[in-house]
């Protein structure tokens, strides 16, 4: 329970006295941003306004809710930005096992405040559409956020995060995704599992480049990728370490068909074959399991820009003919890319970049 | 020497009623349409009904034809939402800022081959009622709503009215030709009927 010792019992009584007075069985929405809250949510709000769905206490300097939130039976949107919310308890206990709040919240606004990690109070709120945490201090997105399985629109614009976990790829709704103003060096390419995504906010990071899954997803309209390094220059294969001996057998077992039953291994080398991925060169058949040539090819997006996509190859023969010629784009190397930008092409109609 | 008069606009509605006077001869006075773009003070009581917002990407709101002359509209930015490099096909662009804060950056020009990251002029952020002017002589730009937590609102009058530009790619000073179309029009929503490429965001 937060202690808000400078604020005068008077000051208190005196929003619960204004509050109470204009107490009322039909407001829907109650504004009180721009006014000081001397501290969490006075109890007596839920009985004071039961129908309320709309409550906005952004700009309040609130440095914790309180529990009050809880008793809330209707609520459906929450505006608390630009607050000091951000250390213990600025959340209730127990949000979301909250029998009526925990089932009604679908959108929650809690942009510029000073939240260090993605609060686990969140976490179970399964009805949750709308999630934004823009301006905090996150660096990380905890892989447990696959949890809000009714996620739409994620805001997560200007924090510090430095990478992406896969689990964001199993929330099968979402749609946008907002990750700019980041320190985000890679996209994983499990990202392309999101089926229903239409916009994806990448502006400001640290990209050199992106994984060719990124074709994939075929919704997505809108791209933004402009402030981050990405690669503009054809770039030779990076390190390649020769396959072991496990690789090459499970090579030959997946290229050649060899049958297998459960009882025939053990579980670990099931789980191995299991995670073979396919080579993407169209010309080879041939799939990998650790062991890959990274290579960055361009491509062209509805021939409007030139995206370096990292593509892993299963061998150093697998990759496009001329990476043993010059350093500088040949023509070959550009067919090799035109053959992608036409699949790229009919699978993004209207990518839009900036 | 033009004599540039100094108009005061109180209302929406009197500014575009000065705007038609200021607009029916052929010659644009532009310190004059600028003085008088920055003299409206933002209401939002008169431009709420054009404010229409989408959540994936700013919006253009048409709210007058200036009979042929001129377009005037409100564009809504949602939090992070920018554009593209453009420019402005000829055309004069006046930019006013109605509620929170637009950065501008502008670009030169990219070389003929279209090779090479484009090079940064200058950048500034637009705050309430601040009116920015631009043409092609002058270079590119790239507006946006840097906030992660306030959405911005701003009002456009371009002369003559165009329907196309060039958005341009930052890094490799890529052009490519895009039509632009209105999200609403005189406050009705007027959603696309075309899967037509938009101008980027």
């Amino acid at each position: 329970m937060c202690r808000h010792t400078q604020t005068s019992p008077t000051l208190r009584s005196g929003l619960a006295a204004d509050l109470a007075s204009r107490r009322s069985a039909e407001t829907r929405r109650l504004v009180l941003s721009q006014r000081r809250l001397p501290g969490p949510l006075p109890p007596g709000l839920a009985r004071w306004f039961p129908a309320l769905e709309v409550l906005d206490v952004s700009g309040t300097g609130l440095a914790a809710l309180g529990s009050e939130l809880l008793s809330l039976p209707r609520l459906h949107t929450l505006l608390a930005k630009n607050n000091r919310l951000g250390g213990p308890g600025s959340l209730p206990k127990g949000l979301a096992e909250a029998p009526l709040l925990g089932r009604s919240l679908r959108v929650l606004n809690l942009s510029g405040n000073r939240f260090a990690e993605l609060p686990a109070a969140l976490l179970g709120l399964r009805g949750l559409q709308s999630l934004s945490l823009g301006s905090n201090r996150l660096h990380s997105i905890p892989p447990e956020i696959q949890e809000l399985r009714s996620l739409e629109f994620l805001y997560l614009g200007g924090n510090f995060i430095t990478s992406i976990p896969p689990e964001l790829a199993s929330l099968p709704s979402l749609s946008y995704l907002v990750l700019c103003d980041n320190k985000i060096q890679s996209v994983p390419p499990q990202l392309a599992q999101l089926h229903s995504l239409r916009s994806l906010s990448l502006h400001n990071n640290l990209l050199t480049y992106l994984p060719r899954e990124i074709l994939n997803l075929v919704h997505l309209e809108e791209l933004s990728l402009r402030g981050n390094p990405l690669v503009v220059r054809f770039v030779r294969d990076l390190t390649y370490n020769p396959p072991s001996l496990q690789e090459l057998a499970g090579r030959t077992i997946k290229s050649r068909n060899v049958s297998y039953t459960p009882g025939d291994l053990p579980g670990n080398l099931l789980r191995y074959l299991h995670l073979a991925s396919n080579c993407p060169n169209p010309k080879c058949g041939g799939v990998y399991f650790d062991s890959c040539v990274r290579q960055i090819k361009f491509v062209d997006f509805c021939g409007k820009y030139r995206l370096p996509l990292m593509h892993y190859l299963c061998s150093p023969e697998c990759s496009s003919p001329c990476s043993s010629a010059s350093q500088s784009s040949t023509s070959q190397s550009e067919s090799d890319s035109e053959d992608e930008a036409i699949v790229a092409a009919h699978r993004m109609q209207k990518v839009l970049l900036g | 020497m033009e004599h540039t008069q100094m108009w005061k606009a109180q209302t929406l509605e009197e500014l575009v009623q000065i705007l038609h006077h200021l607009f029916a001869g052929d010659k644009v006075n532009v310190a004059e349409v600028q003085a008088l773009m920055d003299s409206y003070d933002s209401n939002p009581l008169e431009w709420m009904q054009y404010a229409k917002f989408d959540q994936y990407r700013y919006t253009r709101n048409l709210v007058d034809q200036g009979n042929g002359k001129f377009n005037l509209m409100i564009l809504c930015w949602g939090e992070g939402h920018g554009s593209s490099i453009h420019d402005h096909t000829d055309s004069h662009c006046f930019m006013k800022v109605l509620q929170g804060n637009l950065k501008e950056t502008l670009f030169e020009w990219p070389n003929k081959k279209g090779i090479g990251e484009m090079m940064k002029k200058s950048e500034r952020v637009l705050r309430e009622n601040q009116c920015a002017y631009i043409n092609d002589s002058i270079g590119l730009h790239r507006v946006e709503n840097t906030s992660h937590t306030e959405c911005a609102v701003s009002l456009h009058l371009y002369s003559p009215p165009f329907e196309t530009c060039s958005t341009f790619d930052q890094r490799t000073g890529h052009k490519q030709k895009v039509r632009m179309t209105f999200y609403s029009q005189f406050g009705e929503r007027t959603p696309c009927a075309t899967a037509v490429l938009q101008e980027n965001n």
